[in-house]
């Protein structure tokens, strides 16, 4: 139980920023007609009018300010009082935690604040934003409420065995970082990227010698394209960390505004590693990860690691996954037919089933394994165009919650795949029943 | 083929086949995309097109009528749906076939849908909701008190299984 509080002070000037720029640019802009008829120089009314506006926005904002309170009732709720004219009280149970985040903006970074995300599961309005608070009470914050959350959910379901409140809060382990060239050429050096960029090398070559306009256009969105892919995963995936903690395990990211998330070990709904052509000289990989939440979770993490040596990988998958060797799956391949099929792909096309998890290969420049514990998957189908039955081929999915990862053992002997089928629907139902 | 090596083998109890009122509602949906298709030829006779090209709109319109007309049958009876002890099987498709095995337990809803058209020929669909947006388990031309029925019987066999965690 805490006391209501407000946000940190300095909050009010961080969020009036975006308006400095907005004034300015509809003073040079839209306004412009107006400057001109009162015939000050331009550049003095945009810097007035900017700082004006500024001011402005900062005293509504540092009035909204003063009417926002939040705190932690004696039910162990997450409170929230806000609003300047029409109030409004939300209330989050935090029983029902789904994550507490902790990411900072940068103009609020310049300012040494973060922003606070507390989301519980639920439909709606299940999420409070608090914008901002110094790092420090931030911290202090989400330990508070991961703490109470933790043992709210233990006396729920009155498990004899707490487990998680026993765990020393010892300082997080890092697991694995990403250094920043490693990262950068792993972006490079993903298939699409390396791809495009040859392409457009290509492009400039032939147009050198053409000197046709068309090409230059062309080059402009097969090589603007990769490059602004590789800037926005560069900027989000700098200085990767993933650390475990007594909640989960804990991603810090990002070079302009940092983010921390944590994921729940037991959220984890499948997972992909990814290989592709150029990053297996190093053995290098990448997981994504479907992470179940709230619907229109935009910062919901989908990537455990952006690029790492293959060993690593693994390590953070026993993470999320114990009990289970990527490498020592038994795969069900798809039969020699399935090369009229897919020529390229064929051989690595497989299944596993194994007591803990449904795993699928397949890709040939990129190659994938995607994996999924039987808890996890919602149903199973058996699909076959009419190419796969002229070759005596079918390909089994395993339906999982949306995101990222998807399993599909494509091309499989068609007498296998209903055998499969069975045995994944048998070890999904017993899965469930062990919860 | 060996029946071993059929990945859409009935179980054990046999599919349950849907309404061939599906069929007639399909088809007549089918009659009015044709209206749309026929006033198209209509405009083009009024053209000075060659009487070559009118007859040959002519004779790909009708094969095409003719085709979907026959396969809208096949792909009404490739449906079916077989209620296991532990999970729901629906199969259906002519070209691609699928086969999807939803566990009771994963059942989040079930819904019930009829339209306009539906009601009138007297058939409702069915239609499973798991948390993966891919399950795509609807069972349609089910007649109205069936599908009601059926409705419930998953709906209460999902609560079971749930409720058992």
């Amino acid at each position: 139980m805490t006391q209501p509080r407000r946000t940190n002070p300095l909050s009010p000037l961080v969020q009036a920023a975006p308006a400095m720029p907005a004034v300015a640019l509809f003073l040079i802009g839209p306004g412009a007609g107006l400057v001109e008829r009162s015939g000050v120089p331009l550049a003095v009314v945009v810097v007035a009018g900017a700082v004006l506006g500024y001011a402005v926005f900062v005293g509504v904002a540092w009035l909204a300010w003063w009417r926002r309170t939040f705190w932690i009732d004696a039910d162990g709720d997450l409170r929230l009082d806000s609003g300047l004219l029409q109030r409004s009280a939300r209330r989050l149970q935090l029983s029902r935690l789904q994550s507490v985040d902790i990411v900072s903006p940068f103009v609020a970074r310049l300012a040494g604040l973060v922003e606070v995300r507390v989301e519980v599961a639920g439909a709606g309005d299940s999420r409070i934003l608090l914008r901002y608070l110094a790092r420090a009470e931030a911290d202090e914050l989400r330990g508070h409420i991961l703490e109470l959350a933790r043992r709210e959910g233990e006396a729920e379901s009155a498990q004899p065995d707490g487990g998680g409140l026993a765990d020393p809060p010892g300082p997080a382990e890092v697991l694995a970082a990403v250094p920043a060239r490693r990262l950068l050429a792993g972006l490079l050096l993903r298939s699409a990227t390396a791809g495009l960029l040859v392409a457009t090398v290509l492009l400039l070559v032939v147009t050198a010698f053409t000197q046709g306009p068309a090409g230059i256009l062309l080059a402009l969105v097969t090589g603007g394209l990769p490059i602004l892919s590789v800037v926005t995963e560069f900027l989000a995936n700098y200085g990767f960390r993933i650390a475990r903690v007594p909640e989960g395990l804990r991603i810090q990211r990002g070079l302009l505004s940092t983010q921390s998330r944590t994921i729940p070990p037991d959220r984890v709904h499948a997972l992909s590693i990814i290989s592709p052509l150029l990053w297996r000289r190093w053995d290098w990989v990448r997981v994504s990860v479907t992470i179940a939440g709230v619907e229109g979770d935009d910062v919901r993490p989908d990537v455990l690691i952006p690029v790492a040596p293959r060993a690593q990988a693994l390590r953070l998958i026993a993470e999320v996954l114990p009990d289970v060797d990527v490498d020592a799956l038994a795969f069900v391949s798809a039969p020699a037919p399935a090369r009229w099929r897919s020529p390229l792909a064929w051989r690595l096309l497989a299944c596993a089933i194994t007591p803990q998890v449904i795993a699928t290969r397949s890709g040939r420049l990129t190659r994938r394994t995607s994996l999924a514990p039987h808890a996890r998957v919602q149903s199973v189908r058996v699909t076959q165009g009419p190419w796969e039955r002229s070759l005596g081929l079918a390909s089994l999915h395993a339906d999982v919650a949306p995101g990222p990862v998807s399993l599909t053992g494509r091309h499989l002997a068609e007498g296998q795949v209903r055998p499969l089928a069975q045995e994944e629907t048998d070890l999904m139902r017993r899965a469930r029943l062990l919860r | 083929m060996d029946p071993a090596a059929d990945a859409f083998a009935p179980p054990a109890a046999g599919w349950t086949p849907v309404s061939s009122r599906l069929a007639t509602a399909r088809r007549i949906t089918l009659a009015l995309a044709f209206v749309v298709v026929a006033a198209v030829g209509v405009v083009l006779a009024w053209t000075p097109l060659p009487r070559g090209w009118l007859i040959g709109y002519a004779v790909a319109a009708l094969s095409v009528l003719v085709w979907a007309w026959w396969i809208i049958g096949r792909r009404v009876r490739s449906f079916g749906f077989a209620e296991r002890d532990d999970d729901l099987l629906v199969v259906s498709g002519v070209l691609i076939r699928r086969l999807v095995i939803v566990p009771y337990g994963r059942m989040q809803m079930v819904d019930l849908r009829a339209g306009p058209l539906d009601r009138r020929l007297g058939i409702a669909t069915v239609q499973l909701h798991t948390a993966a947006a891919t399950t795509d388990a609807a069972i349609p031309g089910l007649l109205p008190a069936d599908a009601a029925a059926l409705r419930d019987r998953l709906a209460a066999r999902g609560e079971e299984r749930t409720s058992g965690l």
